[in-house]
């Protein structure tokens, strides 16, 4: 039990340092990536420069200032950004964690309900109006680019109809901590949350309503049928219970994924410091240590949800458990 | 945003004005009492995000210069007065503007005594002496350009932290004077003293960037904090007593809140929502319709000294080429560019370098159908006839332009423009914050990009030296900010020599560089083509805007009550 | 002696129908949602590929063209293509809205150029660089999954974590820095160059973002097709590895693969529009859906019909390759079928 949990978690390892060598390398191959002539100011003499240069440590060989990189972000935990000078990197990644944990959470009840409801509802009667309403709605959810939703909704609740009595509630784009103000922290997440869970809820219900209608195929179902159970308590209690194993499966991959940054769009149209938005503003800059950062946070998310869900699969279905 | 004003304005005209000003009284002071009943309340500003460091002597943005302006002073300072008067310069931690002796080469600057920090400390010439060493310490952006003509200063620029600076800043305390020592006269150099990087900091004050964390200032308001991605805020530095109201008038509010993260788009709908009083970054331009009609008297529009051009790379085919280059200066229509730019009212199409306001620009347009004082039409024909001629049609050309939104679509409109003159013509855009160190690097070989240039104090060498003679021209560098890489030894005795006439003479000096100007104007180096103007958006509930053409929003002087 | 025990223990297929393709066209084409969804994707298409007859015939236009001063006459009144506001205080130029004729239908961008014709165009980009991307992930994926489920230890180890990094990877980065290099002289792999405005570098890149929802789900199926008993027969009586992937694997995985081709280039095109956000990808002044989208919504507070019309294509493109998706799936296995 021991042995593979090991071996998984070096890869693990191995993959995120793959990740942050690839990262560096893409960096510095990207001409005018170098940030001094950025911090020395415009018209810097030569010697200006140099001294920014030497001050950063820029003028080392790669394979040093990667290692530094490296120490500064995981051991002493003092790496500081290259746009801001001073400013701590690790600090910032913690600030927007919470942000992103509200967005993304919030979001997540939203599909998750919405899911349920839907795929429930759809599973019900196949093939009626009901079903295919719903199938329609939710493959209309999943087309549409996020972003594009995020400046749509923007437009709307801001703008054109922000005096009405519909949306005159919506409070300035940005963030509100829970600690702050509640009440206005709830505010502010509910139409980022329910842009970036629309994506979400076309997707899941649709799985659900699948796995839930093939999981009434099963034997077991048949059996239950037999035995004189109601279709609802059927679909309710056993055929769900079947069917959520998917579900949670594909759910930890994409939370995990969310989580560590992948709601960067949606951040962004919404104004909402999160890792996305920092990850973004990383980008545009080019500031590398906090790229860095965020792209190993980014990834060890994805890397732990992906072995989380590969070992809960092996938990339960026994004919997917290795040898 | 690293768009850094200039500024170069007549020593002659400047001298007008402060006698007159000082015959006058300080009648244009406008620092409020201590009852006046709109004092107090806070100022809510918006822009995208922090500009780099807090340091002072490092930081060399717009954004924080317009900040540093009520935070901290220097010996001299731009005066707080609208318009163009607020290119005067006048005394401020100094009390008086010392004429040189020595040849022009000595200047003897008078403290002013009582001045405090925000830390309770006095200020002292051992501060001001300190100050100056620390310009060169923390290697300043402009200590090499700015501040080598200070005795002693070559030895720091080559070795920053054993700056002394000996012979060069001499501090008397018995005396209360600081001196300072030329290696030759210097025209501008009571712009350098009162710019941002030559404000006086406490002695103590650490000898490297400081990063985020705040240095003690003695104008009315401190920094409390600063997070680059979060906030900046300002509240009332209880050691500042009024000395100067034009130099540094107190403020109105109690505290200033600048907040970070929105986009422009958001900026401005927090502005017109009532929810901030004043947003740094420009208005899109798709919100223009739409503020101009419902908040016409929350707008206000300011000329500005500076440019929007096209650099052309004249050590490159196919702008090696001077009919190339003349060829896109005629076609290009002007009036295009200005309507990406938000139309008419807010920018002014124009062929030569210097922006008027500038001492030294006498209109002067040869790129259009009817040459003369003013641009009317672009010429086609006349280009297209050039580019024949050159024998360079169909060659491959890359625009490369920012992805700030104006500029990008400048880029756009210029493929289109060169495609039409008969080149296979692309057009790239690359992050603001890439893109102007990109374009000066000659290892990248950029042919001709969207560029722009604000002044740093109101002087014509602050356009025409910085930006074409030699030595701002440096191979492979990222700072090489004569893009066009022109640099002519007629060009360069010229530059000298209006340079050295200004020491004396600031009348002749403005005829040699409206020479100048029209000269690089032909060369068609680079293709000007508008100056802008600022727009500033407000809240309502925003009073007594006053807009200083050194540092633009004069936010002390606001009130919101 | 083992390639006739092949012949002899050939896989079954899997839904036990004599064959796979004919019952299968035969439910597809009942199936009025996805009769609707190809009639739908083909009219998209063809419009698409008629987009220089509309330019030239119908708008007029040069949709790559910009026509920042230009005029146009709409009901013998001349007004200019982009026009000065004139209320207030007169700031701000703005393109003119839909004009319902045949020049102008959608309206201008902010160069001045025919959004209508422009969109057509785009499509033929969107279209092309997300068929590409599809292929590469179709076939990289493929590969990829079928090779870990198949052969599982050492290789599905490395293959598995080699996914985790592509998942894991940060495809915006990636974007942003070969937009930068690829600038000047474009990108060198060896001897063969791709200039900037190629649509194989958007392409490339969506494509390898791509591979994962192809791999995985490839490597489940064949994972436990490899323990199915036909399989284990084939390989208890020695048959070589190669015939066994192409007649054992490989059939019963390509239902699989017909199903997610649809899916993934739906994905792909979601994609593409995201990346035309970071200015990667087509390069202006050609047009995709995703960088007129990106035009749009700097005008979007004043002409939003030139973001949503974009969308909206990208909304019903997509839309129709899932509803073929599905109803691929549903013809394919009909145990998945809705109950009538």
């Amino acid at each position: 039990m021991i042995r593979p949990l090991l071996a998984r978690l070096a890869q693990m390892i191995f993959v995120m340092a793959g990740i942050s060598v690839v990262t560096f390398a893409i960096f510095f191959a990207t001409p005018g990536a170098d940030p001094s002539a950025r911090i020395a100011g415009r018209n810097a003499s030569p010697e200006t420069l140099a001294a920014v240069r030497l001050s950063f440590g820029l003028n080392r060989p790669l394979p040093v200032q990667y290692g530094l990189l490296m120490k500064r972000l995981f051991v002493t935990q003092d790496l500081t950004s290259f746009m801001n000078r001073g400013e701590l990197v690790v600090p910032q990644i913690f600030a927007a964690t919470p942000v992103t944990l509200s967005l993304v959470g919030g979001a997540a009840l939203l599909w998750v309900g919405g899911a349920l409801l839907f795929g429930v509802l759809a599973a019900l009667r196949p093939g009626r109006m009901l079903d295919r309403g719903l199938m329609v709605l939710g493959l209309v959810g999943i087309s549409m680019p996020v972003y594009w939703l995020g400046a749509v909704v923007n437009l709307v609740t801001q703008s054109r109809l922000h005096e009405t009595w519909l949306f005159s509630w919506v409070p300035p784009l940005g963030y509100v901590a829970f600690a702050d103000d509640p009440w206005g922290w709830f505010k502010v997440l509910l139409l980022p949350s329910f842009t970036l869970s629309v994506f979400y809820i076309g997707l899941y219900s649709r799985v659900l309503r699948s796995a839930l209608i093939e999981a009434h195929q099963e034997d077991y179902i048949r059996t239950a049928r037999a035995k004189g159970l109601s279709e609802r308590r059927i679909l309710l209690v056993h055929a769900l219970r079947m069917s959520l194993v998917s579900v949670v499966t594909l759910f930890g991959l994409d939370f995990g994924a969310l989580v560590g940054g992948g709601a960067l769009l949606t951040e962004v149209v919404f104004g909402l410091p999160g890792i996305g938005k920092l990850t973004y503003d990383a980008l545009q800059t080019l500031d590398l240590p906090v790229i860095m950062a965020t792209v190993m946070y980014a990834s060890f998310f994805v890397v732990a949800a992906n072995a989380l869900v590969d070992m809960l699969y092996a938990f339960i279905d026994p004919r997917v458990r290795d040898a | 945003m690293v768009v850094q004003q200039r500024r170069r304005g007549p020593l002659a005209g400047r001298w007008v004005v402060l006698i007159v000003a000082a015959l006058a009284g300080d009648a244009l002071a406008t620092s409020p009492a201590p009852n006046d009943p709109h004092r107090g309340g806070t100022l809510r500003v918006l822009a995208g995000s922090g500009a780099g460091t807090i340091d002072p002597q490092v930081n060399y943005t717009l954004q924080f210069a317009n900040l540093y302006q009520s935070v901290y002073d220097g010996l001299l300072a731009y005066k707080k007065a609208p318009g163009a008067e607020a290119f005067t310069i006048v005394p401020d931690l100094a009390d008086a503007i010392p004429k040189p002796d020595n040849g022009g080469k000595r200047y003897v600057f008078k403290l002013r005594s009582g001045i405090k920090f925000s830390n309770g400390r006095e200020v002292t010439v051992t501060d001001v002496a300190a100050s100056m060493r620390r310009l060169f310490k923390v290697s300043s952006p402009t200590s090499g350009t700015f501040y080598n003509r200070i005795v002693g200063a070559e030895a720091c620029i080559s070795t920053p932290t054993t700056c002394t600076l000996a012979g060069g800043v001499v501090a008397d305390t018995k005396a209360g004077t600081v001196t300072f020592n030329l290696s030759e006269p210097d025209s501008e150099f009571m712009d350098k003293l009162a710019f941002p990087h030559a404000v006086i900091l406490p002695a103590d004050a650490p000898s490297k960037d400081v990063g985020v964390a705040p240095i003690a200032g003695t104008g009315p308001y401190q920094i409390v904090s600063y997070d680059p991605k979060k906030q900046l805020k300002l509240t009332r530095n209880p050691h500042f007593k009024l000395w100067s109201a034009d130099a540094q008038p107190d403020g109105y509010v109690d505290e200033v809140n600048f907040d970070f993260g929105l986009s422009d788009e958001d900026q401005t709908t927090a502005v017109a929502n009532g929810q901030a009083d004043w947003k740094y970054d420009p208005v899109p331009a798709d919100r223009l319709p739409e503020v101009s009609q419902k908040y016409p008297k929350q707008l206000h529009i300011s000329p500005l000294t500076a440019l929007y051009y096209l650099a052309m790379n004249t050590r490159l085919a196919p702008f090696d080429n001077p009919k190339v280059r003349q060829a896109v200066n005629l076609a290009l229509d002007r009036n295009a560019v200005v309507k990406i730019y938000g139309g008419p009212r807010l920018a002014t199409p124009a062929c030569q370098v210097l922006p008027p306001g500038i001492a030294g620009h006498e209109p002067y347009c040869p790129w259009t159908k009817n040459p003369g004082k003013a641009w009317s039409a672009p010429d086609l024909d006349r280009a297209r006839q050039l580019v024949k001629e050159s024998g360079t049609a169909g060659m491959k050309v890359t625009v490369i332009s920012s992805d700030v939104a104006v500029e990008k679509q400048m880029g756009i409109y210029l493929q289109s423009l060169l495609q039409d003159l008969g080149y296979d013509a692309t057009v790239k855009s690359m992050s603001a914050n890439v893109q102007f160190n990109y374009i000066q690097n000659t290892q990248n070989k950029v042919q001709i990009s969207v560029t722009s240039w604000f002044q740093d104090y109101p002087a014509a060498a602050d356009f025409l030296n910085v930006l074409f003679s030699c030595a701002s021209f440096r191979e492979g560098s990222d700072s090489s900010v004569n893009i066009s890489g022109l640099c002519d030894n007629g060009l360069e005795t010229d530059l000298q020599r209006a340079l050295a006439t200004g020491v004396t003479d600031p009348n002749a000096a403005a005829a040699q560089w409206a020479a100048i100007d029209r000269k690089v104007t032909d060369s068609a180096a680079v293709a000007v083509m508008f100056n802008p103007k600022r727009l500033d958006f407000v809240s309502k509930r925003l009073g007594n805007y006053t807009f200083g053409a050194q540092f633009y929003f004069i936010y002390a002087m606001a009130w919101v009550k | 002696m083992a390639e006739a025990a092949g012949d002899i223990i050939a896989a079954p297929r899997q839904d036990g129908a004599p064959g796979l393709w004919g019952p299968m066209l035969r439910r597809l084409t009942a199936d009025r949602g996805a009769l609707l969804a190809a009639v739908l994707l083909l009219a998209i298409a063809l419009a698409c590929a008629a987009a220089p007859l509309y330019a030239v015939h119908v708008a007029q236009t040069d949709p790559f063209h910009s026509n920042i001063n230009g005029e146009i006459t709409i009901d013998g009144v001349q007004r200019p293509v982009i026009e000065a506001n004139t209320e207030g205080l007169g700031l701000g130029q703005t393109p003119i809205g839909p004009t319902g004729r045949a020049q102008y239908l959608l309206g201008a961008d902010s160069q001045g150029r025919d959004v209508a014709a422009r969109l057509l165009y785009g499509g033929r980009a969107s279209l092309l660089i997300s068929a590409v991307a599809t292929l590469l992930g179709m076939l990289l994926g493929g590969t990829l999954g079928i090779v870990a489920g198949y052969f599982g230890g050492v290789a599905d180890a490395v293959l598995s974590r080699l996914l985790d990094v592509l998942w894991a990877f940060p495809v915006y980065l990636l974007a942003i820095s070969m937009s930068i290099v690829a600038v000047g002289s474009g990108l060198h792999l060896g001897p063969l160059v791709i200039e900037s405005s190629n649509p194989l570098l958007p392409a490339l890149i969506i494509g390898l973002v791509g591979v994962p929802y192809v791999a995985r789900p490839m490597r489940a199926q064949v994972r436990a097709l490899r323990k199915s008993e036909f399989v284990l027969a084939a390989i208890g009586f020695g048959v070589p590895t190669p015939r066994i992937l192409r007649v054992d694997i490989l059939p019963n995985v390509s239902g699989t693969l017909l199903v997610l081709a649809p899916l993934l280039m739906a994905i792909n095109m979601l994609t593409e529009s995201a990346l035309s956000f970071l200015s990667i990808g087509v390069q202006p002044p050609a047009a995709s859906w995703g960088t007129i989208i990106q035009d749009g919504l700097a005008l979007l507070y004043t002409r939003p019909l030139v973001a949503l019309a974009p969308g909206v294509t990208i909304m019903l493109t997509v839309l129709s390759l899932n509803l073929l998706g599905e109803a691929l799936r549903d013809a394919l296995d009909p145990r998945l079928a809705r109950r009538r």
